[in-house]
């Protein structure tokens, strides 16, 4: 009864205090190493936070980091993750704002520390806190399925499981997924498509992994020689305008971001005989 | 005479640990080695599906530590070789299941009947590096010629070189084109920053994933290139001196000048 009565008091619905409150955690892991989990935390990373959100990169790898390289921030890093978490400097100290866009926040993993020196529970702690601070927390998760794993997914909500078409690497996405909560629906993202492979039969298609997988599939990116100087060199590609494996990138941060655009799945590029057979059957048919 | 017991590892993972096990196994067996591949990636084995003997798995690796079956159970015999086996990695277990001294000791015993115990480590630096380490007297550090490769390779040879292993490179993935155009370190980079003896180099190859999604080992068909040097690293591994050869890309203007050359 008293109940109703507030009720009747308050007839707008009340706004949460922090409008942003619950912001989302989404580990990016993939069991198999070297499939493009780094690469993947900095580019959607980086084009969610050009589309205007607030972000932080949450690298988990302790003892082997890479996404500081992977964004340029490697001479920025003073604090990492385990000063936080051993609450040796606050959270605010330890995160790097990013060179470009001052909404994209990394918070480096410990160079010299091993995965086993995290505390789940404070782990868990920390990603709550960042969800009250930021929209997207993108976490990075290690290889494999030890320790470091399961301190990766202890915060999060939501994962991108990231796999390449290979028969290895399906195999560990498919433990991957079998180990996450099973309340979660993780989403696909199929890294290093070679359309042309493909074509000719060498490469598992993006129907095959979709088979085997069975998740819904958040975007198709193909291997592109860019991908690797961008990394070297500490700039996301997402940012390039002109690049269509960026492109890729910006659509996965739209869906993530609410928005239904078409996934674009990359075609092998025609080959020079290709193109020159493509023409001549062209201006053929128009004499004819 | 007890066998050579070498980890293959790098630190970070997808840049061929399992690819260049299977690859150096296969050539090492087919050079009249006995050799065994033990698979020390509990929960995450591929070294099966690289070999294509995944369907004749029945024991595995913890099944032996835990006292289920015998040691000669569990090793799979390799199609190809009699003189190659492959001990599996349990699927469904943790890597925690294996402790160091236990690894050690099932090494010990591969070593007494092999001339050749490759040890094909796990990704990352945690509990499965270590126990993959533990039963080994030397080390193959697999990288790529990126960044975050040699970073992570780098902290690897850090922890081997505090157990004393004596180490060597390979440097895989290698596109020579993009070293050319400046877009990618060259193996004297890589060997400059990791300072260590190169034992071999192979570039990236599109064959590799269809054959590693066969369970083909490419190094078995000498037409290929990768077979010509997976043979090279062998050698080297069995004391020889062979050359290195640099592979320049295979651009139209190159082979143009070759055949300049050549005329």
């Amino acid at each position: 009864m008293a109940l109703q009565e507030l009720r009747e008091v308050q007839p707008e619905p009340l706004v949460p205090p922090i409008a942003r409150a619950a912001g989302r955690a989404i580990v990016i892991t993939s069991g198999k190493g070297g499939v493009g989990k780094t690469t993947t935390t900095a580019n959607v990373g980086a084009a969610l936070a050009a589309r205007g959100k607030d972000v932080v990169l949450v690298d988990a790898d302790v003892g082997l980091r890479n996404l500081d390289i992977v964004l340029g921030l490697e001479n920025r890093v003073r604090y990492h993750l385990l000063d936080v978490l051993e609450k040796k400097v606050e959270l605010e100290t330890a995160l790097i704002r990013d060179k470009r866009n001052e909404r994209l926040h990394l918070l480096a993993a410990a160079q010299s520390r091993e995965k086993e020196d995290v505390d789940t529970d404070a782990m868990r702690a920390l990603i709550d806190r960042l969800r009250a601070q930021f929209e997207f927390v993108l976490i990075d998760c290690p290889a494999g399925i030890e320790m470091g794993f399961k301190n990766a997914i202890a915060g999060a909500q939501h994962a991108i499981v990231v796999c390449t078409p290979e028969v290895a690497a399906v195999r560990d996405a498919d433990r991957v997924v079998g180990l996450l909560p099973a309340d979660w629906r993780p989403e696909l993202i199929i890294n290093r498509l070679r359309p042309a492979l493909v074509n000719k039969g060498k490469m598992l298609s993006v129907e095959d992994v979709d088979a085997i997988l069975r998740l819904p599939l958040l975007g198709v990116i193909a291997d592109e020689p860019a991908v690797i100087v961008s990394t070297n060199r500490g700039e996301p590609l997402a940012l390039d305008p002109s690049s269509k494996t960026g492109a890729a990138y910006r659509a996965i941060a739209a869906r993530l971001a609410g928005e239904d655009v078409p996934l674009p799945v990359p075609r092998p590029e025609p080959r020079l005989l290709a193109k020159l057979g493509a023409l001549f059957s062209r201006s053929a048919g128009g004499r004819a | 005479m007890s066998a050579r017991r070498i980890v293959v590892t790098s630190g970070k993972g997808g840049v061929g640990k399992t690819t260049t096990t299977a690859n150096l196994g296969a050539t090492l067996a087919r050079r009249g080695h006995r050799v065994v591949l033990v698979d020390t990636d509990i929960g995450l084995r591929k070294l099966d599906l690289v070999l294509g003997l995944e369907k004749r798995i029945v024991f595995d690796l913890v099944e032996v530590v835990e006292g289920r079956c015998q040691l000669r159970q569990a090793l799979i015999r390799d199609k190809r070789f009699e003189s190659l086996n492959v001990l599996p990695a349990a699927q469904t277990r943790e890597k925690t299941a294996v402790s160091e001294e236990q690894m050690a000791q099932i090494i010990e015993e591969l070593a007494a009947t092999a001339d050749y115990v490759l040890i094909d480590c796990p990704a990352g630096i945690e509990h499965g590096f270590r126990s993959a380490v533990a039963g080994a007297r030397e080390a193959i550090v697999v990288t790529t010629p990126e960044v975050s490769a040699i970073r992570d390779a780098d902290r690897v040879v850090g922890k081997l070189v505090q157990r004393n292993l004596p180490l060597r490179l390979i440097v895989n993935r290698i596109r020579p084109e993009m070293v050319k155009s400046g877009d990618m370190l060259s193996v004297d980079d890589v060997c400059g920053v990791l300072s260590l003896e190169l034992l071999g180099m192979l570039p990236d190859d599109e064959e590799i994933i269809d054959a590693t999604n066969r369970g083909e080992p490419l190094a078995l068909d000498p037409s290929k290139r990768l077979a010509v040097l997976y043979e090279k690293i062998a050698r080297r591994l069995d004391g020889e001196i062979v050359p290195f050869t640099s592979f320049e890309p295979p651009g139209l203007l190159n082979r143009f000048f070759a055949m300049w050359k050549a005329g």
